[in-house]
Formats: C-alpha cells, structure tokens, sequence
C-alpha cells in the first residue's frame, strides 16, 4: 500500500493537470455581465500609464481585467480592475 | 537485497516529486509560495547535480550517462524484450534523469526570470515558462511510465527500491 502511494499520488496530479488549467485563476472575480459592455482595454492602459504605471500585460481573468505592470514606485504589481468602472479590485493576495 | 540507492539520492528524489507537485498546485495561489517552491526545487536540483559528480556508485552521472549509439542499442533491445536488467539507471533512465534535471533547470530559470523586473509581466516569458513546465510533465509522465515498464519486466518494484534504496542481487 504504501509502497504505490508516490505513484498513485504523481498519476492524480497529472490528470487533474488539464482540468485546472482551463479557466479563471480565482484570484479575483468581477461581475461584469457581457464583455459587449466592457471598456477597452487599452483604456485602462492608457489611464495606468499616465499615473506613471508601466503596464507590460492585460488579461482577463474571472470576468476582470489582469494587469501585470511596474507601478509608479517600480513595484511589480498583479492588480485587477472591474472592466466596467475600471475601479481596482482587491485581490485574494491583498 | 543489496544497497543500490543512497540516502541522498532517494531524499533528493522524493524532495524533488514534493515541491513540484506543491509547485504545480501553487501556480496561481496567492502570496509567494510558487517562487519559493521554485528556489526550493533549483536547490535541490543543484544539489542533485553536484552529488553526481561528488557522490558514488549509482549516483553518479558517470556511472548511468551513457553514449547515444549504446542509448540507441538498449532501445533497440527493449523493443526486441531481451533488454538486459541494470542495478543503476539502464541507459533510457540515464537520459531520463538528464532531460528531467535540465527542465527543472530551465522551468525554474524562466520563473526567476519572470520575478525580475525586466521580465516581470513579459507574456512571452510567462509563455516560455509554462510551456517548459508542460513539456516537464512529459516527461515526468514518460518517468513514471518508464518505471512501471522496466518493474513489470524484470520483476522488481522499482518505486520501492527508490523508497528504501535496495534492489535484488543480480
């Protein structure tokens, strides 16, 4: 019995492996209804870059907008933004 | 039963299969878990590589790492199942050791990467590093699968001779 458990556990995990890589990361989630109503992407950009951000990626994740970028400090920031309001959205992190 | 494994190599084995599994798991949890199973995972790697120049018997790289015509020449003998039994690794193991230590390497290499600032947020390095990650499952499922071929075929429960270090005598 205990013998296979190394196995038995390694096999598990793998075939779990492509059952969580599809979909929301669980971070954090908007409800934000169609993305027909969302405001571009590059607005949010644009808006985080004047405020001195340096945005390198937008994604969306759980209905949000995910951004990676160096904030004005040059902190490394994963923050998230309601695509509606565009209002930052606290994350499970914060 | 004779001492095949030692005990650094077995720890550093289990070690291994832990902080990639909790790795794996952590991909996108919160806090900073992930990076530090990552550093984790290189040091034990790291660790693993220098045993295999410092350490000896079967730990060493000298004694498995073998050239590709005879790699190719124990292929062949496989698929003709009259391959012969090895007490270390046999020489598609070897490889497999080889190829699953340079992945971690690199997988773990692209995560650090991402963590700096130059690369933070780059979607290519964010790519690079899971399709790495991916193609290190491979490859641990091409491990595994490897094992329970050569246990069923020379009778002998690999799993367990990496658990307690011991195999039967030739």
């Amino acid at each position: 019995m205990s013998r296979k458990f190394p196995t038995a556990t390694l096999v598990a995990v793998l075939s779990l492996a492509p059952v969580a890589m599809a979909g929301a990361t669980g971070l954090a989630t908007c409800d934000s209804g169609s993305p027909d109503t969302w405001q571009p992407q590059e607005k949010l950009t644009a808006a985080l870059n004047e405020k001195g951000w340096q945005v390198r990626n937008v994604k969306v994740d759980g209905g949000c907008y995910e951004v990676y970028a160096l904030d004005e400090k040059g902190e490394r920031v994963e923050a998230y933004f309601h695509p509606v309001t565009l209002e930052r959205v606290k994350t499970a992190a914060e | 039963m004779i001492p095949v494994w030692g005990a650094l190599v077995r720890v550093l084995h289990w070690s291994l299969v832990l902080t990639v599994a909790a790795a794996w798991l952590t991909r996108h949890s919160p806090g900073r878990w992930h990076e530090w199973l990552g550093y984790g995972t290189l040091a034990i790697v790291g660790a693993r590589i220098a045993w295999g120049f410092l350490g000896s018997g079967h730990a060493r790289f000298a004694d498995f790492v073998r050239s590709f015509p005879a790699t190719v020449r124990y292929a062949r003998a496989v698929l003709a199942r009259r391959e012969a039994r090895y007490l270390g690794h046999n020489p598609l193991g070897g490889w497999m050791v080889i190829a699953l230590l340079s992945m971690l390497t690199l997988v773990g290499f692209t995560g650090w990467l991402y963590t700096t600032d130059r690369f933070w947020g780059v979607p290519w390095v964010e790519a690079l590093h899971s399709t790495l990650s991916d193609v290190l499952f491979g490859f641990v499922a091409l491990h595994i699968l490897g094992v329970v071929f050569t246990s069923v075929r020379h009778r002998e429960n690999l799993v367990a001779a990496m658990l307690h270090g011991r195999k039967p005598a030739p």
